[in-house]
């Protein structure tokens, strides 16, 4: 039996569910040793902002019981270098590409879809035979809990959420999806404020915000003093936030947080998303994104299930 | 670079808490000043892999039907390294390799100074035996010059070492007593050298701020190898991020390094950072790192 993998994300038809999260997988190229990235679901770029951001002090990472914890803090190149030297190494890749914004106004954020909107041209279906634009959608993070202004600020608040999207809603045909963050209270308004103002889909969940202390030396283990937790320790937490989300929105949900292999992956499935990222399971093993991939395949095939938009029915009770 | 299953041909203690690791390596061979990285077990945590910078490298040896070999020193010194140092040969461990910027060779005529601290000495021996051997066969540079600091003579590692290294202790136990940057700051004859040395270290942060310090007076070209906690370790997710000099943000010691010209990293404030902890009540000491094993550091 052949399993149909296809998911579909507004527009745009992913080849199959399974793709590499923002800021765990650079923008592509620098795991192109390692990772068939022709045979990626979608790749989810690091966000890009209107200005080049640094980053945040260091250290930024420290691991944690079966995770991680970082403060990267949106390093990244800024618009301008995106658009000159980023995008032109998007256009070679066969897998659907997500660009990743973020912003500290909702200037900002329109400022860089209208600018990469401009540059990349027109957009054609992946696989279409047309030539690739580099874009094929957008990830808009209101999510990131590791800097001051913008990120957290907007994703928690749903009123902001649904102004945001209607606003890029206004400015791209290109799939919108929009990523959130499980640091509330209920993660279902501010899903529906994203389905409202138009997104094609909500990602989650972005890290939880936690904290380490070297009791040794009586400082935060990170330069930032809080960073946002990642990897297998947050996957129930991940897992219950697209149950309840997939309940709230009639859009696709997209799944993340802590899946390293295929159980994980078919856990968010079953929960109601209609795809998945593999973020900090790349650093462990590159090839994660591939093994969850043939493993949900065998899954399909050992259960009789033709089509992956199907799994997301089939949870029981 | 390349990620396959190596399989462990030894990993025996060399010094306490010190240990060898020895790969038959399938991938490209590496340069010195770079690195690997390992999973040191399937299990879900420790999750991260760890960094661990080359020792060694010997080609196969097709008549003898040798494999290709590829070595690390590391110290014990949290639960990853603890779980590396109980799996025995013969078993194979998922690596990904080589990996960063290799130190450059010296050019003609340049005297190579190698300074290694602590656990940092791996790349450093490792960069020592290929420039004897470049010597020996009459390329390049005149004989290097190599200097090894360590705590005490107990803490000197069972290690193959090149002839003529100087080794330097903190309490004079062995050797010079002091530490490696000491030795080369009070040789008059190097300092004449000027643009004429060239100057190669791993080690704690506090040592290279000493001797990126040293070159700048001197006048000594510096390539220095730095540690840093990673997560991708292909220069993805800027985790590894170390503090550039000019003040212009931040370089990833994965892929930016691990090794570095003396100017370029701010070595001073990597160093306080990696300061020992201060006791309640007492005045923060001046910086002085641990031992550290570039690139990468184990968590305690």
């Amino acid at each position: 039996m052949s399993c149909d993998l296809r998911v579909r994300i507004g527009p745009l038809e992913l080849a199959n569910p399974v793709g590499v999260a923002s800021g765990t997988f650079g923008y592509g190229a620098e795991y192109e040793e390692l990772v068939d990235l022709d045979a990626l679901g979608a790749i989810y770029t690091k966000a890009v902002t209107k200005a080049p951001r640094p980053g945040n002090a260091v250290p930024r990472i420290v691991e944690t019981p079966a995770g991680m914890l970082n403060s990267i803090g949106l390093a990244n190149p800024g618009l301008e270098a995106f658009v000159d030297r980023k995008l032109p190494e998007l256009r070679k890749l066969r897998a659907a590409v997500f660009v990743n914004v973020a912003g500290s106004s909702e200037d900002e954020y329109l400022e860089v879809v209208e600018r990469i909107e401009a540059a990349a041209g027109p957009w054609a279906q992946p696989g279409s035979g047309a030539a690739r634009s580099g874009v094929d959608g957008y990830e808009i993070n209101v999510s990131c809990p590791n800097v001051r202004h913008g990120g957290l600020a907007f994703g928690t608040d749903p009123a902001q959420v649904e102004r945001l999207t209607a606003a890029i809603r206004a400015r791209t045909a290109r799939a919108l999806v929009v990523k959130l963050t499980p640091n509330v209270a209920d993660v279902s308004p501010i899903a529906r404020a994203a389905e409202t103002g138009g997104a094609d889909a909500v990602s989650l969940i972005n890290t939880l915000v936690g904290m380490v202390i070297d009791v040794r030396r009586r400082r935060p283990a990170l330069a930032m003093g809080t960073g946002g937790l990642s990897g297998p320790a947050v996957r129930p937490v991940g897992v219950a936030c697209v149950h309840k989300a997939a309940r709230a929105v009639k859009i696709p949900v997209i799944g993340l947080g802590g899946i390293t292999c295929a159980d994980d992956a078919l856990q968010y499935l079953l929960a109601g998303a209609s795809a998945v990222q593999v973020g900090t399971g790349t650093f462990v093993d590159p090839r994660t994104a591939a093994e969850v991939l043939a493993g949900v395949q065998a899954w399909m095939e050992a259960q009789g299930v033709a089509r992956v938009e199907d799994i997301r029915g089939m949870l029981l009770a | 670079m390349r990620q396959f299953q190596a399989r462990i041909i030894a990993n025996r203690p060399v010094a306490e808490a010190w240990r060898e690791l020895v790969l038959e390596w399938e991938a490209e061979p590496p340069e010195p000043g770079q690195f690997l990285t390992l999973r040191v077990s399937p299990r879900l945590d420790p999750l991260l892999r760890r960094p661990f910078a080359f020792s060694g490298f010997s080609p196969a040896d097709p008549a003898g039907g040798a494999p290709a070999t590829a070595s690390a020193v590391y110290q014990v010194r949290g639960s990853a390294t603890a779980l590396l140092a109980e799996i025995a040969p013969g078993n194979f461990l998922d690596a990904i390799g080589p990996l960063g910027k290799p130190f450059p060779l010296p050019a003609a005529g340049e005297t190579a100074l190698l300074a290694g601290g602590g656990i940092g000495l791996g790349p450093v021996l490792f960069l020592a035996r290929r420039l004897r051997a470049l010597a020996a066969a009459g390329q390049g540079s005149p004989e290097p010059r190599l200097l090894l600091g360590f705590r005490n003579a107990a803490s000197l590692p069972e290690l193959d070492l090149p002839e003529g290294s100087l080794l330097c202790t903190d309490d004079g136990s062995a050797g010079f007593r002091g530490t490696p940057t000491a030795k080369l700051a009070a040789d008059a004859a190097l300092a004449e050298l000027g643009h004429r040395a060239r100057l190669y270290a791993c080690g704690p942060a506090a040592m290279l701020a000493g001797l990126a310090a040293l070159a700048k007076e001197r006048g000594w070209r510096a390539s220095l190898s730095a540690e840093q906690w990673m997560a991708c370790g292909v220069g993805a997710c800027m985790g590894c991020a170390l503090p550039r000099a000019d003040g212009q943000g931040y370089l990833r010691a994965c892929a930016d390094g691990p090794v570095f010209e003396g100017g370029e990293i701010d070595w001073a404030a990597e160093a306080a950072r990696a300061a020992p902890p201060v006791k309640a009540g007492a005045a923060p000491r001046p910086a002085q790192g641990p031992a550290g094993a570039g690139p990468g550091k184990e968590r305690t």
